[in-house]
């Protein structure tokens, strides 16, 4: 059955690759929409997208996916005849390019989940195929040419000179610019791709041509790139933003009182697909790039987790030893190598399952595009992302959360373009969403509109509670499982998810924090502050009632000392719920929860003497434990066993004695705590 | 013929259908977890995952036992659950000619609850066959949706 596996695994792989290239199409088609609105062209968007269905259409063939060559090859027809005429796409086309990608990802989505790929409608082909027939080629009268050498002139590719051309109509420059790079320069920070990055804040650079030179003091490495610029900057701003004078700029337009003198010395489309086909060109530059399972990865954290909790019994053994008056003092020197080592190994374990936050952020603006026209809302879609990178595991929780808060906004809380004016307020909406590490292990998200905003009176009235005096309260009701805001479910909303699920997600799952600042009439923010990473976390290890847990560094806000006669008992009800007592912290009263009663664990012999502070919703609350144990680095296991969940408990780790040790979540212990009386009643 | 793992619950013989058992273990208790329920032990670590300890004496009724040197668990795996069962002992594995099973009389597997499926006569030994998924299914329909697996790809940068 060799020949099966083969397939199966064959298939994986043109999953994973098909996917890819489709979310390239999606991309390219909206920034290509996006240009035309401004009255741009966007060539080498079209042609990306054209390479993408192309490679579609190939991998689709050859795994027998037919439906997908039939799509793939319809689009791909008309793009390369719009590339060839070089005219903007009409909207009509883009629209049915966009239907033909999700027809295509439709089919992709079914394989994945092991159905069959449909055949595609007739109507879609037939869509696609009248494409061709009006996309006549554009004349075009160029009033210049370009002056350039006809060894560059035939390296740049149809499309770049057209670019090159409309942009001089237009009234931009178009230059060439030289940069040889030098050991001198380098030293200076100065190397092709930080001139790259300079240049294009003030220009387009259309094409980056390297070009072998005589060796010279000026091109020491006898290598100079020619930077083919388009800008409306002068001269002086150009060396300016480069910070250097030795970046030879010129000119290369020349008026031209005949027609177009473009000649055809550039590769045709299809001759360039050579090489894309045997990848040796690929626009990503993929080189030096693996594509790794996840589950590969998980492999290997496994085995770091197995070394880590080796470390402990080791420790643990030299420690016995030392007490029985052995010198380990050579061994405490080896160790600390050793932790130094699994700090390095797991850091660099952490940072191969890292994906750029922007992956989650591009997949956005089609949900909106989509959104947009399913509820004739007029959005304006604002997109900061960042350098941020997380872990693979998180981002693919916080992907359904974000698309949820964006239908929200989207279809609830932007106005109808007629209702925004008379409100006073741009036709319209604005939806932003921002993405940026908070701190070196936090990722703060915010989801912002600036709608209608949520009514209290009305969410609380639909909860039948009282109305909330502040946001934390809002949110709280929002969260209430099966709570929907609206009685009518929307094609958009109403289905998926609710914001329970958000804060399951990002409360209990990730251990973040979920908040909500909202103003009637005037907008909405969601603000999400999640963990770059999960699986490994820092974590106090303490004891209550001989019995060891920990609990995440980063939940605790302070451990504090208790002092028994300092204790305020507060009245118990009597239906048997753990008694609260009462502490004053720096004159703040901050209630006081014995751990042994909710976890209904042997009372101790002598009062617990420390107590951990988490913080709930904005209010501290302390739970009362007997020991602190010490600070370390835990695995956190799952315990995903519906027989021993339980409000507070988050996982398990081991600590080097061969026996699980429950990870407490006491932020969720203490809500639990609140919303009802007898979390944890024993059955027994 | 199947392979099967024999076990031990108050002197009574119980068999377990091999396939569905990853290892056998000595024990020597389980961390406690709050809230679970009665027959629940707690927690071991096996092959680096957290599963429950289910007491199989408490669920079927019977008194507690100390935990003694022939204490064992069985480690057995239901439809993707992975859950430890507690035994008196479990010392032998045997192949059983699954024909001759009988149906279990009702009133046992009334007492039992439906966990004895059937009763297997081994020369003068009766047998009773637990049935592992009536055992853990009660609780099959709160339990976790599984996690989407991870089944997407990261890519990292080679040094250059």
């Amino acid at each position: 059955m060799t020949g099966t596996a083969d397939l199966k695994e064959f298939i994986a792989a043109y999953l994973i690759e098909a996917e890819e290239h489709l979310t390239v199409a999606n991309t390219q088609l909206l920034a290509i929409e996006s240009a035309q609105r401004n009255g741009d062209t966007n060539p080498r968007g079209l042609r990306e997208t054209f390479r993408s269905l192309h490679t579609i259409k190939g991998l689709s063939a050859m795994v027998g996916i037919e439906p997908v060559v039939a799509i793939a090859h319809r689009m791909e027809n008309f793009l390369r005849d719009s590339d060839r005429s070089g005219s903007a796409l009409p909207q009509p086309a883009i629209d049915a390019l966009l239907r033909g990608v999700r027809a295509i990802e439709q089919r992709i989505a079914a394989l994945a989940r092991g159905d069959i790929a449909a055949a595609p409608s007739e109507e879609l082909l037939a869509a696609l195929d009248s494409l061709g027939l009006s996309a006549a080629p554009v004349a075009r009268a160029p009033t210049s040419v370009l002056d350039l050498d006809p060894e560059l002139l035939a390296k740049l590719a149809p499309f770049e000179v057209d670019q090159l051309l409309r942009g001089i109509a237009t009234g931009a420059r178009a230059l060439r610019a030289e940069f040889s790079p030098s050991p001198e320069r380098a030293a200076q920070g100065l190397t092709i791709n930080s001139v790259r990055e300079r240049i294009a804040k003030v220009a387009d650079i259309v094409r980056v041509l390297p070009r072998a030179v005589p060796v010279a003091p000026g091109a020491p490495g006898g290598l100079c790139f020619i930077l083919i610029l388009l800008t409306r900057a002068t001269d002086e701003a150009i060396a300016e933003a480069v910070g250097l004078g030795s970046l030879n700029v010129q000119g290369i337009a020349r008026d031209s009182p005949t027609k177009a003198v473009v000649p055809d010395l550039a590769p045709s489309i299809d001759a360039e697909l050579d090489g894309v086909d045997d990848g040796r060109i690929d626009t990503h530059s993929r080189r030096g790039v693996v594509r790794v399972d996840v589950s590969r990865l998980d492999d290997a954290m496994e085995g770091l987790s197995a070394l880590i909790v080796t470390r402990y019994r080791l420790a643990r053994s030299i420690a016995a030893l030392t007490e029985h008056g052995v010198n380990t003092r050579e061994l405490s020197g080896i160790m600390n190598d050793n932790a130094r080592q699994l700090r390095d190994l797991r850091a660099a374990i952490v940072r191969v399952r890292m994906v750029p936050v922007n992956e989650l952020l591009e997949r956005i603006p089609l949900l909106v595009r989509g959104l947009r026209r399913a509820t004739n809302r007029s959005v304006r879609l604002e997109l900061e992302g960042g350098d941020a990178e997380l872990d693979k595991s998180v981002s693919e929780r916080l992907f359904p959360v974000i698309v949820h808060l964006v239908r929200n906004a989207v279809d609830h809380a932007i106005e109808t373009p007629d209702e925004r004016l008379r409100r006073g307020k741009p036709e319209e909406g604005l939806l932003r969403i921002t993405c940026g590490a908070r701190s070196n292990t936090r990722l703060e998200i915010t989801v912002s509109d600036d709608g209608r905003g949520i009514d209290r009176a009305a969410v609380a009235a639909k909860a039948g509670r009282p109305a909330p005096d502040d946001d934390a309260g809002l949110l709280e009701l929002l969260c209430i499982p099966g709570l929907s805001t609206r009685d009518i479910v929307t094609t958009t909303s109403g289905r998926g998810m609710g914001m329970e699920i958000v804060k399951r997600t990002i409360v209990d799952e990730l251990g973040g924090e979920l908040e909500l600042h909202s103003q009637f009439g005037q907008g909405t923010t969601f603000t999400l502050r999640v963990p770059l990473t999960i699986s490994i976390v820092d974590a106090f290890s303490f004891e209550c009632s001989d019995q060891r847990f920990v609990v995440p560094v980063t939940m605790v806000e302070e451990i504090i000392e208790v002092d028994s006669n300092a204790l305020v008992q507060v009245p118990a009800n009597e239906d048997g719920s753990p008694a609260v007592d009462m502490i004053s912290r720096r004159g703040v009263a901050v209630p006081m929860i014995q751990l042994w009663q909710v976890f209904h664990l042997q009372a101790g012999k002598k009062p617990p003497r420390k107590a951990i502070v988490v913080r709930r919703a904005g209010a501290p609350v302390a739970f009362a434990v007997d020991r602190m144990l010490g600070q370390q680095e835990v695995v956190i296991r799952p315990m995903n066993d519906a027989l021993v969940r339980a409000p507070g408990v988050s996982g398990a780790t081991d600590l080097g004695d061969g026996r699980p040790t429950l990870v407490l979540d006491l932020v969720a212990l203490s809500a639990s705590l609140n919303t009802s009386s007898q979390p944890l009643a024993r059955a027994r | 013929m199947k392979l099967h793992v024999l076990f031990t619950l108050a002197g009574v013989e119980y068999a377990l259908p091999f396939d569905s058992v990853l290892q056998m273990e000595g024990y020597a208790g389980a961390t406690l977890v709050p809230g679970a329920p009665a027959y629940v032990d707690g927690i071991v670590t096996v092959r680096g995952m957290v599963v429950p300890v289910l007491d199989l004496r408490t669920r079927f009724g019977l008194p507690r036992a100390e935990i003694g040197l022939d204490t064992r668990i069985i480690v057995a795996e239901c439809s993707g659950r992975v859950v430890a069962l507690r035994v008196d002992s479990a010392r032998e594995v045997l192949k059983l000619d699954i024909e001759k099973n009988q149906p279990a009389p009702s009133i046992v597997s009334e007492r039992s609850s439906g966990f004895v499926h059937a009763v297997h006569a081994l020369g003068k030994r009766l047998l009773l066959l637990i049935d592992l998924p009536k055992l853990l299914g009660e609780n099959s329909h709160d339990l976790p949706h599984a996690l989407p697996h991870a089944d997407g790809t990261t890519r990292f940068q080679l040094p250059s």
